[in-house]
């Protein structure tokens, strides 16, 4: 803002209109950005509580009585990929949005050329990852507590889990995010439960749009207990292949992510100072 | 630079602008008009932050909503505060650069750019949380033009800064205006006449003028001013200026209080002089505000349909 400053060439703004590429470089602040407002303490111990939460269910279980291998698998799967995440992500992914409204933030992000885009795309990594972080700890701390046998199959086979149920669910909850900002997590939390809880293990078509039937699937794929499975248990589970299921995750989070960019690049907020 | 057709902006059934036109072309305009006239609105309509229920907004050509070519030619200082409280202005204005799509390189080197010409010093590596309202003030303001925008849009920068801040941002924004163009919306007039700024008045969301100060000031002199008179012999005056011809309202607000209306205040003036010569006590004269604040109280009440 010099003396020196001139009336802009055409030139100039070729330059001040960022290209494609650094779209993915918005995308990278927002993410960083955002992991550093989890890098507080408050967050951090919730962070904390979270990934020793699983290990302590396993230490009180095991110390009552030994539990088989494909226990210690149900469990670590219904405490890790399943609750940790969920809840991990309702705290990370919900306030995307509301944050922003909150703390006066959304303005200076809304007149940026792809402000709103990157604030979903960079909150939805921030949150997948710090969630997938946690939740990683948390595999880590439950797999020695209760010393189960082959443990780096598990690692591996837990890892893709958690991080299918990180983007899925983190796509799922940018839903209500964008919609209803201001009370997303109380969306967030009435989807998880009636969407991936309720419609997940209803015996329809509609289970197949839901992340808990592909990580179901997965589980007893890999697992090898199709075969072992009652029949009626049957019902809860797909018969495709493990790439199918997650190319199937991985559809569903495009198409989630792209339905709320859309929504989010229409929204308009009213502004507060005057209305 | 900026066209607005019949803008209507509806919030429900709430009315945030109504029917709004006006060409606005570059250099620096000032929005005036009192707190919920509209400006925010008016505001977040040209940068692209809201969709006009009816009409149509152009800014450079285009419609600026979701129009990332016209928005990275616009840079926002918005009204509310920052409340980003743990980043520091130099991390906050380059993550602003960054969502402007400067790469890792460029974005720090324009915001340590910006911060330094709006002056914040050493300042800007301390967390917004200990600055004053003056410093993040101008922080939010070097995350609005560090990325060289065409058009700089600032709504209500100068509100509850001390006075040595509002001068230093007022000489920087003047100097800004010299370049390249500006729009900025205040309840204060004085901060807008200080930037020498052709002006738009909004109220209610509505525009009700718009032109030069000069112009609007025309427009104002053709209205009847009001000047109230202090006397013991409110009848007598109220008799000899009513027989002079020269009145359009007339007010006898207590015993010894007389507001008189008049498009001929010369006339006025030289008949009141005369009775004052012939004997009647006149203890005050009050003539109504004739700098931009008055103008604008007159618009004000003019809208309102308190002057006829």
């Amino acid at each position: 803002m010099n003396d020196s400053s001139r009336t802009a060439t055409p030139r100039d703004q070729q330059q001040n209109c960022p290209s494609k590429e650094n779209r993915f470089a918005a995308i990278r602040a927002v993410t960083s950005f955002q992991l550093s407002r989890l890098m507080t303490r408050p967050r951090l111990a919730m962070g904390l509580a979270g990934a020793i939460f699983p290990a302590a269910v396993m230490f009180a279980v095991t110390r009552t009585a030994p539990i088989d291998r494909n226990m210690t698998v149900v469990m670590i799967y219904a405490l890790i990929p399943e609750a940790l995440c969920v809840l991990g992500l309702l705290v990370t992914m919900c306030p995307v949005v509301a944050d922003e409204l909150e703390r006066g933030t959304w303005i200076h992000i809304a007149v940026r050329p792809d402000g709103r885009q990157s604030l979903l795309l960079g909150t939805f990594a921030a949150a997948v990852l710090w969630t997938g972080s946690v939740a990683f700890t948390a595999l880590i701390l439950t797999l020695l507590v209760a010393q189960p046998t082959q443990p780096v199959g598990l690692v591996v086979m837990f890892t893709i889990l958690i991080g299918l149920s990180c983007i899925g669910r983190a796509a799922l909850f940018a839903l209500p995010a964008v919609i209803l900002p201001k009370r997303a997590l109380i969306a967030s939390v009435g989807v998880a439960l009636i969407v991936e809880y309720f419609a997940g293990l209803l015996p329809a078509v509609v289970n197949q749009i839901t992340v808990s039937l592909r990580l179901r699937s997965l589980l007893v794929e890999w697992m090898e207990w199709r075969q072992e499975l009652p029949i009626e248990m049957t019902l809860f589970v797909d018969d495709y292949s493990a790439p199918v299921q997650i190319i199937a995750v991985c559809i569903l989070v495009f198409v989630l992510l792209a339905t709320a960019g859309f929504i989010l690049n229409h929204r308009q907020f009213p502004p507060s100072v005057e209305n | 630079m900026l066209s607005l057709q019949h803008v209507t902006k509806l919030y429900g059934t709430v009315i945030g602008v109504n029917d709004v036109s006006a060409e606005l072309d570059q250099g620096a305009h000032g929005l005036l008009g009192p707190n919920g006239a509209g400006k925010t609105t008016l505001l977040g309509l040209i940068t692209g932050q809201l969709r006009p229920t009816i009409g149509s907004v152009q800014v450079f050509g285009e419609a600026p909503f979701g129009n990332r070519r016209i928005l990275a030619r616009i840079g926002y200082c918005p009204a509310a505060d920052i409340t980003e409280r743990n980043a520091t202005p130099q991390e906050w204005v380059t993550y602003l650069m960054r969502l402007s799509g400067f790469d890792t390189a460029e974005a720090p080197r324009r915001a340590a750019r910006a911060l330094e010409e709006v002056g914040l010093g050493e300042a800007c590596v301390r967390p917004l949380s200990t600055l004053s309202k003056g410093m993040r003030q101008r922080a939010k303001l070097a995350g609005a033009f560090a990325h060289e925008p065409d058009l700089l849009v600032l709504d209500e920068p100068f509100d509850g800064l001390d006075p040595i801040a509002r001068h230093d941002l007022v000489n920087l924004v003047r100097r800004w205006a010299q370049t390249r163009s500006l729009l900025v919306a205040s309840h204060l007039l004085h901060e807008v006449e200080s930037l020498r700024a052709n002006l738009a008045v909004i109220l209610g969301g509505r525009l009700v003028a718009n032109g030069s100060a000069a112009e609007i000031r025309e427009l104002v002199d053709a209205l009847p001013t009001t000047i109230t008179f202090k006397t013991p012999s409110v009848n007598n005056l109220a008799q000899i200026v009513c027989a002079a011809g020269v009145v359009e309202t007339l007010h006898i607000s207590d015993v010894n209080t007389v507001a008189v209306g008049t498009r001929q205040v010369s006339h006025l003036t030289a008949v009141v002089a005369k009775a004052v010569h012939d004997g009647l006590v006149v203890s005050e004269v009050i003539a109504e505000d004739r700098t931009l604040e008055g103008i604008f109280s007159r618009l004000v009440k003019l809208h309102r349909g308190v002057e006829q």
